[in-house]
């Protein structure tokens, strides 16, 4: 009779075990699984909740009217227009780099203007603040718009001189003239080559650098460009862009 | 592009500035930049309310009404303002699009209304913002439904071209039963013998008593079997000249034959027709006694005779998706389970659970909470697993049938709507044409004045009752009446009229002068019955159901009690010149399209005959 029962008990283990082991399995996948999904839901939504928080909390006003009106080259109504259009855009009052390269990308819609708009805004945001406020944004557009011829190329050597160390070097030419030609996108005519940028670099050291040293100073970019007619002619193109 | 990135463009242009120095070639001149005046106000009067906004905000959208020229036609010089007449809370939504660029759509503005600004004021319903365009989507959606709903019963009630062909009428009563009495008749005798023929199966099974040298029990089916055979003969016949019936009259007789209930209708009826041919052959006799369960599909037949069993299919499958699910986890929880039990109860003695497919069985019974006992665990493993089956049996099947039970309540209350819909739409336009007839007869009621007025020279007394716009629109319809040498009458005086012409044109046809009247008034009643019902190509077969017709103006608007069809705005009415005798014909004024007359019964006397012997003139009505 015991060795019946133990048997049977025996028996019994094996294909309890059995199931066990198997509704266990079971168990077991079905929880991680829930318990996964649950928890990316949750990070991904407080990243963001966080993200757009930060963003509401920087509010800028720019300084008085007055005081843009002497600082810049602008009349008041002129500022006025300019900073309702800053504005609608920007309710917070600053730009930060995404805005600005979403912005500047609605302008050219066929190719890729996000590396362009990242070196015009670093040179707009002439503090490094990773912001540009109004002031500033006024400041470079006075410049442009309503500088002398100087003002406007020291603006352009900032532009093209990306690590702000004197010099424009051959990389950084190449990384700004790559840049503009991705602005015409794929479909050009004549079709793009991949040693267009090169060859175009080429031909503007070509003409810049006059003691071919390999880098162009701020005056010998300055000395250049005077020289050079269509330069001149074309800074004069956006005067009464307002 | 975005309205406000429209600001950045001096700055888009100062930024190319950049290129200048890199470029390869000279720049083009720069467009001439004509000296804009200052940006300046401008002020949009809006129904009273006052909207202010920059021209420059404005002309951002150029192709829109309010960003373009058009505008100055709304432009009111002695306030310097522009001026519509339109909605102003809608109008604000319309403003903010210009000032930010993006389209809202407010809940609780009524679509069709909304939707009429945004035509007026030129702007694309597309441009809505992704915030709103989903419910903006959703509602045009219910709204297009419900407009083509209307479409669809009007069409089914009225639209009914004059030339249809036999064919087509015979399509048509068999669609919509309504449509005459015989299609009608024909509907319930469908489903007398449908019924009959379900009830005679359902019967055939029933233990009848025993004959007198048996032992057991027969069946009446097998005790009365010529007469069951007759019925079932009798039904299968009219099935088949149903079917056949419908298929000739179908417009497009391979649709039809794919269609649901022509299967149905099929399957119902085949296997009478197989049993008569394959009659005493032993081996297919046992598959002949399996297709006499085919006929129980007659059953189904009756889904023609009620919509709620429609909507109940239609509702299946349109869950299809949900019902696939239902059954894919069913079984997949069913194959677990019963493996699980299988291994559980497999050391217990004298266990049921021989198989894992027998192990199905008791899977099924416990989920659906049906439990019959006849299979049960003895073993605690198989105990604990049969409580954890019967659990999920709970969760699995409670999950899908939500959606499936929202899903036909929305058909559901979808058909209802529409049907509350006609029957409302019936009472409105009964107001309304209520409230025109009042219109008429204020007409009528002016010129009863004049006349009255004009005898006892107190044209002041008319002016004076009558508003200007009245007195215009009074003036209009007295122009008609001169142009076409008839007057507008009322009910009561054309009736009267009628019977006096009758009765001067059909004296032998009455016995008695009294009777005579009383059968004229019927048979003038009836003539004009039938008149209307004969000149109204589009009517209905039943008699006296009214129709509308073509009408010139809604002078006369009769509101009889109808019983199927609706009352219409544009009523018959019929009118004549009872007075003036100089008139060389009576015209009841009813727009007769084409129709021979030499259907017309006793009219032949009347003097307005020979009017109507020239069938093919449309008629002009209203006198």
């Amino acid at each position: 009779m015991h060795a019946h029962t133990h048997t049977h008990i025996h028996t019994l283990n094996q294909s309890q075990t059995q199931t066990l082991c198997v509704a266990v399995n079971m168990g077991l996948v079905m929880g991680t699984f829930s318990m996964q999904s649950n928890k990316q839901d949750r990070t991904y939504r407080k990243d963001k909740i966080d993200d757009d928080f930060e963003l509401s909390i920087v509010c800028h006003r720019p300084e008085g009217l007055d005081k843009l009106e002497a600082q810049t080259n602008f009349s008041k109504q002129e500022l006025q227009v300019l900073y309702r259009g800053f504005k609608n855009e920007c309710p917070s009052g600053v730009v930060n780099e995404d805005t600005f390269k979403q912005i500047y990308a609605q302008f050219f819609p066929h190719g890729d203007a996000s590396t362009y708009a990242h070196y015009l805004f670093n040179t707009f945001d002439s503090a490094h603040s990773g912001s540009i406020k109004f002031e500033d944004f006024i400041m470079a557009l006075s410049t442009l718009l309503r500088g002398s011829v100087r003002e406007k190329l020291t603006w352009t050597f900032n532009l093209y001189d990306i690590n702000r160390d004197g010099y424009i070097n051959k990389e950084e030419m190449t990384d700004i003239v790559r840049a503009i030609y991705d602005m015409m996108g794929k479909y050009t005519y004549p079709a793009l080559k991949t040693d267009t940028p090169k060859q175009h670099v080429d031909a503007f050291f070509q003409k810049m650098d006059k003691n071919r040293d390999g880098v162009v100073t701020l005056d010998e970019f300055i000395l250049s460009c005077q020289e050079d007619e269509n330069i001149m002619r074309s800074l004069q193109l956006f005067k009464n862009v307002i | 592009m975005a309205a406000g990135v429209a600001a950045w463009l001096p700055f888009a242009r100062a930024a190319a500035i950049g290129w200048m120095p890199v470029a390869s070639a000279p720049m083009p001149t720069p467009p001439p930049d004509n000296r804009r005046k200052q940006d300046g106000l401008i002020l949009l009067n809006v129904s009273g309310q006052k909207f202010q906004t920059w021209r420059n905000t404005l002309e951002r959208y150029p192709d829109t009404l309010l960003g373009s020229t058009e505008r100055e036609f709304f432009f009111h010089e002695e306030t310097n303002e522009y001026f519509f007449d339109r909605d102003p809370d809608i109008f604000r939504y319309i403003l903010n699009f210009y000032r930010t660029g993006k389209l809202h759509y407010p809940r609780q503005e009524c679509i069709s209304a909304y939707d009429e600004e945004l035509a007026f004021f030129g702007i694309i319903p597309e441009i809505i913002g992704d915030c709103c365009y989903e419910e903006y989507k959703d509602r045009r959606r219910e709204n297009q439904e419900r407009i083509q709903d209307d479409e669809d019963s009007e069409n089914q009630n009225d639209m009914v071209p004059p030339d249809m062909t036999f064919r087509e009428t015979m399509w048509r009563a068999f669609e919509n039963p309504h449509t005459s009495t015989m299609a009608l008749v024909f509907y319930y005798v469908t489903g007398f013998f449908i019924a009959v023929s379900v009830m005679a199966n359902v019967v055939e099974t029933v233990p009848c008593g025993t004959l007198p040298n048996r032992v057991k029990q027969v069946s009446c089916g097998e005790r009365y079997a010529l007469a069951f055979f007759c019925l079932d003969t009798a039904c299968v016949m009219i099935f088949t000249v149903e079917y056949l019936l419908r298929l000739m009259a179908a417009p497009s007789r391979w649709n039809f034959i794919k269609s649901v209930m022509s299967v149905i209708d099929v399957v119902a009826i085949m296997p009478y027709y197989i049993g008569l041919v394959m009659t005493d052959n032993e081996d297919v006799s046992g598959a002949f006694v399996t297709l006499r369960v085919f006929r129980v599909f007659r059953i189904f037949k009756f889904s023609r005779h009620s919509a709620g069993l429609r909507i109940l299919g239609y509702t299946l499958k349109s869950c299809a998706s949900e019902l696939g699910f239902l059954l894919f986890s069913l079984t997949m929880a069913i194959i677990i389970f019963a493996t699980v039990m299988f291994y559980a109860e497999k050391g217990s003695s004298a266990s049921k659970f021989t198989s894992i497919p027998a192990a199905f069985w008791y899977t099924i019974v416990t989920m659906t909470t049906l439990g019959y006992g006849d299979m049960v665990p003895k073993t605690i493993v198989g105990k604990i697993v049969g409580s954890v089956c019967s659990l999920s049996g709970v969760l699995v099947i409670a999950l899908p049938v939500p959606v499936i039970v929202s899903n036909f309540s929305r058909i559901y209350h979808q058909s209802q709507r529409a049907d509350k819909r006609r029957a409302q739409k019936k009472t409105k336009l009964g107001r309304i044409a209520a409230r025109k007839s009042g219109g008429t007869n204020a007409y009528l009621q002016y010129k009863s004045n004049e006349v009255t007025a004009s005898k006892a020279a107190g044209q002041a007394l008319v002016c004076k009752a009558n508003p200007m716009f009245d007195t215009h629109h009074n003036h209009l319809l007295h122009c008609l009446e001169k142009t076409t040498n008839h007057e507008f009458v009322d009910e009561q005086t054309f009736e009267t009229s009628l019977l006096e012409v009758s009765m001067a044109k059909h004296p032998p046809h009455s016995p008695s002068l009294s009777s005579g009247s009383s059968s004229q008034g019927l048979s003038c009643c009836s003539r004009r019955n039938k008149r209307k019902s004969f000149n109204v190509p589009n009517s209905n077969m039943t008699g006296g159901h009214r129709n509308s017709i073509q009408e010139l103006s809604t002078i006369h608007i009769r509101e009889r009690p109808i019983t199927n069809s609706r009352s219409s705005l544009n009523a018959k009415f019929e009118e004549t010149v009872p007075l003036n005798c100089k008139q060389p014909y009576i015209t009841a004024a009813i727009i007769t399209l084409p129709m021979p007359p030499v259907t017309r019964p006793e009219d032949d006397g009347s003097a307005s005959s020979p009017d109507y012997s020239q069938a093919n003139i449309v008629r002009v009505s209203a006198l």
